[in-house]
C-alpha cells in the first residue's frame, strides 16, 4: 500500500518529543517558522520532481482537454505543496508526506490518458489509492495516530480497490475500457457481461465506502473538542465536499457511456479537491491565528491578574475547559512543603494526575516556578500555542505577584500611618487635658484658693454677698472644666485602664448598667479605642434605646480585644446612623470590626473587634 | 492645727497655703511632691496632710502611695487628699490604702474654708470624709444589684452621712434623729450589709467602703 511508502525517519531530534506528552518540557521553536526559513532540498528535490511527473503523466491530455490537465496539474502541485509545509508542523510527517504522495498519485490517476504500456491498466486498478492516501490524511490530522475503526475502514477500502479493479481488468479488454488496443492489458478471462456486472458492484460499493466516508468524517468533528476542532473544521467540510464531488463523478461515470471520458465531472472533481489541500493550508494558518490570540491572552490576563484570571484565559485560549492552574506559591504555604523544588513539585503534581495529563510548569522571567499549568494532552500537538500561553501568563502571574507584593506593602503602609494618627489623636487628648489639668484647672483653683482667703478676712457683708456669687459661680467653672476635662481624655483610663473607666462612665449614666470587663492592660490606643466606642454606645443607649438597663462585657480572646455592649430596650438601631459611622471609623483605624445587631423590639448588641497583639 | 502640703502645682500650693494660713491653720511643710513632704515632716509631724493625686516622678497616683507610707510612718498624722478627679476609683484605692483618718476631697473645696478645715480636723479626729459630690452620684445611680439596694431609704440616708464622715451624734444633728434611732438604723446597716456587729468602729470604715465598692469601680 502507498502508506507504506511514506518516509518515517524523524530527522530532527526537536520533534522527538512532539508525540509523547511525557517530554513537556524541552524548548521548542515554534513550527510556523517555516516562513523565514530557506527551503531545504528535500523540499526542492520533491517539489521538482512531483512537478515534472505530474506535468508528463497527463501527456495526450494537455491538447485534448487542456481545462483538465491545468486543473489536474494545480490540484496535485497543491497537494504536493502543502505536504511539504505541514512537514514543518510536529507530529505531522507522516500526513504531510500522505498529501505529497495524494499529490502525485492523483496526478498518475490520468497516466491512462497516455494511452500505451501498462499506464491505462494503471489508471483503472489504482486510480483510487490518491482517495486512499487522502482520507488516511483527513481521518488523522493532527492526531497522533489512527483510531482502530479508521484503520479498519483505510485497508478495507483501500483492499476492495484494488481486488475489485483488478477484477474488472483481468475480466475486460483494453479497448472495453476506452483505451487503445496497444496499451497492455492482462485480459485473462475477457467477458462483457461479468466484467460489466463487476464494474457496477465496485463502482457501488465504492459510493458505500465513500458515504461510509462521510459517516467518519461527521462523527470525527463531532467528537473532537478544544482546539483541535478548531483546527479541522475546514479540513473536514473540504474532505465532505471531496468525496461529495467524488461520488457525483462516480455516478456520472456509471450514467455515461463508458467509453465517453467525462472529462467535466472531472474538472469538477478536480476543482473541488483542490480545496482539501487549501482546507490543511487553512487549518495551519488557523493555528498560526491562534497563536497570534495569545497574545491578545496578554492583555486579558493582565486584566484580571491572579490564578484565576490566567486559569480563565488558558482556557478560553487554549479551548481546553479541564485546564487547571495550580499556585505553586500558595501550594508551598499550605502544605510546607516550601523545600520542594519546581521540577518536584512538577513531578509529584505529574504524578497525582489521570491519566497523561499535560503538566507544564509557569515560570517568572528569572526562571523561578511560580504555577504549574495541567492540560489535556492533546494540547501537546500545539506545542508552539501552548508554550507561547505558559510563557504569557508567567509574565501575568509575575505582574500579579508583584502587585499583589505591593499592594500588599502599601496596605501595611496606610495601616501603619492609620494607626499612627490615632496614637497621634490620642496623644493629643492626652495631651491637652494635661494642659487644662496642670494649667487652666490648677489655675483656677489657686484664684478661687486666693479669693476664699481673702473672704476669710472680711466681716463686710457686700463683700461676703459678693463672695458667695463668685462661689457658686467658681464651682460651676470648675466642675464644668473638670468633666471637659474626663470627656477630652479619662486620666483613668490610662491610670486604671479600661474597667475602670468603664464603670466611672457607667456611674455618670442614668440607667443601671452592668459591667464585665476581665481585660488586662492593652495597648492605650486599643482601650482608648474601646472607651470611646463604649461611650458613644451607651449614649446611644440613652438617647434612643428606652432601656431599663444595659451592659458592657470587655475581655481580651486570643490576640483581640472583644467588647458587647448590649440593651434591652426597642432595638431597630439604624445602621447606618452617624454614631456607627464614627465607631467604625475609630475601630476601622486599628483594623477592628464592628456589627450591629437590633431587631425590633428585642433590644441592641454592639459587637466589637480589635485585635491588640 | 499643723498642716503640711504636698502639692506639684506650685501656685496652687502656695494659694492653697493662704488660704489655710488666713484659716487660722499653721503650714509647717509645704512640698512639690509625696517624698519631699515624708522629708521635711520627718522630726515634727503636722497634726494632718493635704496630699494631690497626681505628682511626679510618674503622675499617675503618687498621692496615695504617700498616704500609705505616711500612715505607716506616722499613724497619728490624718490624711486628707484633695483631687480634681471626681472619680470613685481613687476613693476606693484611697480608702483601701488607708482604712481610716482620711479624705477624699474635691479640689473645689478650696471655695469652701469651713469645709475644708472641717475635713482637716476630722481626719485629725480618725474621721473618714468622702466628698459629697462623689456620694451623691454613688447614691444617686440606678445600679442592681448591689448591696446598698438592700438598704432603706433612711438606712441610705444615714450611710450616706457615715461615708461623709459624720458621728451618730452627728448623723442624729444632721437628719433630726436621736442617736439611739441613728445607732438602730447603723446596726441595721451593718447587718444587711453582712458585717460583724461588735467591731462598731472598723464596720464604719467597711460600710462605707462596701458602699464605695458596690456602686464602685474597684468593681
Amino acid at each position: 500500500m502507498g502508506i507504506a511508502l511514506v518516509p518515517l525517519a524523524e530527522p530532527s531530534s526537536r520533534q522527538a518529543g512532539l508525540a509523547r506528552s511525557g517530554e513537556t518540557a524541552r524548548p521548542h521553536p515554534g513550527w510556523l517558522s517555516w516562513r523565514r526559513r530557506k527551503p531545504d532540498l528535500v523540499t526542492a528535490a520533491v517539489l521538482v520532481a512531483s512537478g515534472c511527473v505530474c506535468t508528463l503523466v497527463q501527456g495526450p491530455t494537455w491538447s485534448q482537454a487542456t481545462l483538465l490537465a491545468v486543473v489536474n496539474l494545480t490540484t496535485s502541485m497543491t497537494f504536493v505543496g502543502t505536504g511539504l509545509m505541514l512537514r514543518r508542523q510536529p507530529g505531522q510527517q507522516r500526513v504531510a508526506w500522505a498529501l505529497v504522495l495524494a499529490g502525485i498519485l492523483r496526478s498518475l490517476d490520468f497516466a491512462d490518458a497516455l494511452g500505451w504500456g501498462p499506464w491505462p491498466f494503471y489508471g483503472l486498478v489504482f486510480g483510487g489509492m490518491d482517495r486512499l492516501v487522502g482520507a488516511y490524511a483527513l481521518l488523522r490530522y493532527p492526531g497522533p495516530a489512527l483510531q482502530r475503526h479508521q484503520r479498519v475502514y483505510l485497508i478495507v477500502l483501500g483492499g476492495f480497490m484494488l481486488v475489485g479493479r483488478t477484477l474488472i481488468a483481468v475480466t475486460s479488454t483494453a479497448a472495453w475500457n476506452g483505451d487503445p488496443a496497444s496499451a497492455w492489458w492482462p485480459a485473462l478471462w475477457p467477458h462483457l457481461g461479468l466484467s460489466q456486472t463487476i464494474s457496477d458492484v465496485v463502482n457501488l460499493v465504492e459510493g458505500l465506502l465513500g458515504g461510509a466516508m462521510v459517516v467518519l468524517l461527521v462523527l470525527r468533528l463531532v467528537r473532537t473538542k478544544g482546539l483541535d476542532r478548531v483546527v479541522i473544521t475546514p479540513i473536514i467540510v473540504a474532505g465532505l465536499a471531496a468525496v461529495a464531488a467524488a461520488t457525483v463523478s462516480a455516478v456520472a461515470q456509471m450514467l455515461t457511456s463508458i467509453s465517453t471520458s467525462p472529462n467535466d465531472a472531472y474538472v469538477v472533481e478536480g476543482i473541488v479537491d483542490l480545496a482539501l489541500p487549501l482546507a490543511f493550508l487553512v487549518a495551519a494558518i488557523q493555528s498560526g491565528l491562534l497563536l497570534r490570540n495569545i497574545a491578545g491572552l496578554t492583555a486579558q490576563v493582565s486584566a484580571d491578574t491572579n490564578v484565576d484570571g490566567v486559569r480563565f484565559a488558558l482556557r478560553t485560549a487554549l479551548r481546553d475547559p479541564t485546564l487547571e492552574v495550580l499556585d505553586l506559591s500558595a501550594r508551598k504555604a499550605d502544605s510546607g512543603s516550601a523545600g520542594l523544588g519546581g521540577e518536584e513539585a512538577v513531578a509529584a503534581i505529574a504524578q497525582a494526575q489521570p491519566g497523561d495529563r499535560l503538566v507544564e510548569l509557569i515560570r517568572t522571567e528569572g526562571g523561578t516556578p511560580i504555577a504549574v499549568v495541567i492540560a489535556d494532552p492533546g494540547l501537546a500537538r500545539y506545542r508552539g500555542l501552548f508554550d507561547a500561553a505558559v510563557q504569557t501568563s508567567g509574565l501575568a502571574l509575575q505582574n500579579a505577584q508583584l502587585q499583589a507584593r505591593a499592594a500588599r506593602a502599601e496596605l501595611g503602609q496606610v495601616r501603619a500611618s492609620r494607626a499612627r494618627l490615632v496614637e497621634a489623636g490620642l496623644a493629643e487628648r492626652r495631651r491637652l487635658e494635661r494642659d487644662l489639668h496642670d494649667g487652666a484647672q490648677q489655675h483656677l483653683l489657686a484664684l478661687a484658693a486666693q479669693l476664699t482667703a481673702a473672704m476669710t478676712r472680711t466681716r463686710d457683708p457686700a463683700a461676703i454677698a459678693a463672695f458667695e456669687q463668685a462661689r457658686s459661680q467658681l464651682g460651676g467653672v470648675l466642675a464644668e472644666l473638670r468633666n471637659l476635662a474626663h470627656g477630652i481624655h479619662p486620666a483613668v483610663l490610662a491610670h486604671s485602664g479600661l474597667a475602670a473607666a468603664l464603670e466611672e462612665v457607667a456611674e455618670r449614666l442614668p440607667l443601671p448598667v452592668r459591667v464585665t470587663a476581665e481585660a488586662p492592660r492593652v495597648a492605650p490606643a486599643v482601650e482608648a479605642t474601646a472607651y470611646f466606642v463604649a461611650c458613644e454606645a451607651l449614649a446611644n443607649v440613652v438617647k434612643h434605646a428606652q432601656a431599663s438597663s444595659a451592659a458592657v462585657d470587655v475581655r481580651v480572646a486570643g490576640s483581640w480585644l472583644e467588647m458587647e455592649i448590649s440593651d434591652d430596650g426597642v432595638g431597630n438601631a439604624g445602621a447606618g446612623g452617624q454614631g456607627l459611622a464614627n465607631m467604625r471609623d475609630r475601630i476601622g483605624a486599628l483594623d477592628g470590626e464592628v456589627a450591629v445587631d437590633s431587631p425590633a423590639g428585642q433590644g441592641t448588641r454592639v459587637l466589637v473587634r480589635i485585635p491588640c497583639a | 492645727m499643723r498642716v503640711g502640703i504636698a502639692e506639684d502645682s506650685g501656685i496652687f500650693r502656695s494659694s492653697l497655703a493662704m488660704l489655710l494660713e488666713a484659716s487660722g491653720a499653721e503650714v509647717t511643710a509645704s512640698a512639690a511632691d509625696g517624698a519631699r513632704l515624708l522629708a521635711m515632716i520627718r522630726t515634727h509631724p503636722p497634726d494632718a496632710v493635704i496630699l494631690d493625686i497626681r505628682m511626679p516622678p510618674s503622675f499617675t497616683d503618687e498621692g496615695i502611695q504617700t498616704a500609705a507610707e505616711l500612715r505607716r510612718l506616722h499613724p497619728a498624722v490624718g490624711i486628707l487628699v484633695l483631687s480634681t478627679y471626681a472619680q470613685t476609683g481613687y476613693a476606693s484605692q484611697l480608702l483601701e490604702a488607708v482604712p481610716s483618718g482620711v479624705g477624699y476631697l474635691l479640689k473645689d473645696k478650696v471655695t469652701d474654708a469651713d469645709a475644708l478645715m472641717d475635713g482637716l480636723n476630722r481626719v485629725a479626729a480618725g474621721e473618714i470624709v468622702i466628698d459629697q459630690t462623689l456620694v451623691r452620684r454613688l447614691l444617686e445611680r440606678n445600679r442592681t444589684p448591689s448591696l446598698i439596694t438592700l438598704l432603706n431609704e433612711r438606712e441610705r440616708a444615714v450611710l450616706k452621712e457615715m461615708a461623709e464622715g459624720r458621728s451618730n451624734l452627728g448623723i442624729g444633728q444632721e437628719l433630726f434623729l436621736s442617736p439611739r434611732t441613728v445607732e438602730a438604723h447603723v446596726t441595721s446597716i451593718f447587718a444587711k450589709l453582712g458585717l460583724n456587729q461588735t467591731d462598731t468602729d472598723n464596720n464604719r470604715v467597711r460600710a462605707v467602703l462596701t458602699f464605695l465598692r458596690s456602686a464602685g469601680a474597684a468593681g
